[in-house]
């Protein structure tokens, strides 16, 4: 027997790994699972934060399905996830293929990388700052002869969410790019070369040889846009605050309005829970998608 | 003629370089001589004088101060934490390991909008509240469940006789982990921290949520309240505000580059 399968060793040791495990299940039992019972508790009551909690079953989600503004949050929401997965990845995208195994590569994404490191609070403020009506934006395109001087690019729907969408673009582009290096390092040279002996350059290449193969880093591009732009709120907290009004507010930056705004506590749970559940069903079913076309090909 | 293809790209870094041309632009501009009309020019160089304003009159010094503690505290105790259950679950064989393991994982699927009220109601009961403890906990919590996950597919990769080697050595546990697990895993460490730190210190919404007072209020949420409070001529000092809390997760993105594109590829997904 050696030391380690000895019982009374076994047992210190098993002792050992709940001691070493502690803490994590403490810690995110406590700050993370328990909060996220209480919260699908809340979102079936009535609370303001006073008093105790009122069972009033669904009452919550009726209110939220019924609600105008709400139905506002889910178009800019769509908007942004939309938005969010075709420009900044397309661009991505693009800038990856055309700067990949180019001399000063590194140099020309540069550029586009610095913006990611800079927070949504930075990127909002700096944008806030930029599409003001008749701020820097307004100022260029009056330099450039284009109308527009005037426009107030952070007041009218659905203009407000685009120029917002605009401005996350601008954070995200470059990060989007270096993940797609990334992709583009991994596939092997053959089919490439094979491809190139055969005739096939420029788009043809790319079409019919590049994207397939970047298909597992796509899904991790476009999944983690949707999932993260699904939850949107820093940029438009800044930027807006959701308004004028509440035509521009995200599902995100609606919960925390309702809930701490407003101080009705039970419907901004609700709004937690359908953007949770909102979340797991279209990232699982994106994820199925693509596994199974995976398979398929 | 391959060069020559480079020209639009250039062109439209240039055109990306914009905003930070605004920003530093008009973040050092005296704040009297600003004007709203003619920002894309420059207006002299008061970018110190602005940040200093920033700080004292704006009160983000003590921000920052806090801001950085979190995000060197946390993320060290979060990597300390998820490494302990790593090490738990790969080299002392945790029994159920792969379930606690889910279990931990899964606590960094949901948004954190699940969380909000109840931490802010809970928080409130248990005066954790508007607490540099409580803001510290917090963001503990929630890096764990990365450095959980990356700590324990590391460990997974060191060889078990290294473990048994250590055993025969007379090693107890906690020993075979601070002298032989943490230091080999130094790299991935490096990562997660660079990583959670700066998620936290780029945070709005736990700050937002969780805490009110210039002390403990973290650097974003005080930047924000900033942003709505100024405007109009104070508009260079909110810029200037803007660069200084952009410039440290800049500085350490463009250091660390690779680590951040391999975090990002292996956490999220």
């Amino acid at each position: 027997m050696t030391a380690i399968s000895r019982p009374a060793t076994r047992r210190r040791v098993n002792l050992a790994a709940g001691g070493f495990s502690l803490p994590a299940v403490v810690l995110v039992a406590g700050l993370l699972y328990l909060p996220f019972l209480y919260t699908v508790y809340l979102s079936f009551t009535s609370y303001n934060g006073l008093g105790t909690p009122a069972w009033t079953a669904w009452d919550n989600y009726r209110t939220i399905f019924h609600d105008p503004d709400l139905a506002t949050a889910a178009r800019n929401t769509l908007l942004w996830v939309v938005g969010t997965v075709t420009v900044p990845v397309g661009l991505g995208l693009l800038l990856a293929v055309s700067t990949y195994g180019r001399r000063f590569g590194t140099w020309l994404r540069l550029p586009f990388l610095l913006p990611y490191a800079v927070s949504g609070v930075g990127v909002g403020v700096v944008w806030g700052f930029i599409l003001q009506t008749g701020g820097a934006f307004g100022q260029a395109l009056d330099f450039a002869g284009l109308p527009g001087k005037d426009t107030g690019w952070l007041l009218d729907a659905p203009v407000n969410t685009i120029a917002m969408i605009a401005a996350a673009s601008w954070q995200s582009v470059g990060v989007n790019a270096l993940l797609f290096v990334v992709g583009l390092q991994s596939i092997p040279r053959e089919p490439l070369e094979a491809a190139r002996l055969d005739g096939a350059t420029g788009f043809r290449l790319f079409r019919h040889i590049t994207w397939p193969l970047l298909r597992p880093i796509t899904t991790v591009v476009v999944g983690l846009s949707i999932v993260g732009s699904l939850k949107t709120f820093d940029i438009v907290w800044v930027m807006t605050q959701g308004g004028p009004g509440t035509s521009s507010e995200t599902f995100a930056v609606s919960m925390y309005k309702t809930t701490f705004v407003a101080g009705d506590y039970g419907v901004g749970s609700a709004l937690a829970v359908a953007l949770t559940v909102l979340t797991l069903v279209v990232s699982i079913s994106y994820l199925r998608r693509q596994l199974s076309g995976a398979r398929a090909v | 003629m391959r060069s020559l293809r480079a020209v639009p790209l250039a062109l439209l870094g240039l055109v990306w370089l914009a905003p930070i041309y605004l920003l530093v632009v008009n973040a050092s501009t005296p704040a009297t001589e600003y004007d709203s009309r003619t920002v894309w020019k420059p207006h002299g160089f008061a970018l110190f004088t602005n940040i200093g304003d920033a700080w004292r009159k704006a009160d983000l010094g003590h921000s920052v101060l806090s801001t950085v503690t979190y995000s060197v505290v946390s993320p060290l105790l979060a990597v300390l934490v998820g490494a302990a259950v790593g090490f738990a679950i790969v080299a002392l064989r945790l029994r159920h390991g792969f379930f606690w393991f889910a279990v931990l994982f899964a606590g960094s699927v949901f948004p954190l909008q699940m969380l909000l009220v109840p931490l802010f109601v809970g928080y409130a009961d248990t005066s954790l509240y508007d607490t540099r403890t409580g803001m510290l906990l917090v963001y503990t919590a929630i890096s764990v469940p990365f450095a959980a996950f990356v700590m324990r597919n590391f460990f997974t990769g060191v060889s078990y006789s290294l473990y048994e080697a250590a055993v025969i050595d007379g090693a107890a546990p906690p020993r075979i982990f601070a002298q032989i697990y943490l230091p080999l895993a130094r790299s991935a460490l490096a990562a997660i921290v660079i990583l959670q730190a700066t998620f936290v210190w780029n945070d709005l919404l736990l700050g937002l949520t969780l805490s009110q007072s210039d002390d403990v209020r973290p650097i974003m949420p005080a930047l924000t309240s900033l942003q709505s409070a100024y405007g109009g001529s104070a508009l260079p000092t909110v810029l200037a505000g803007a660069l200084l809390v952009s410039l440290p997760t800049v500085a350490l993105f463009l250091a660390t580059q690779r680590f951040f594109v391999r975090g990002l590829a292996l956490g999220q997904f």
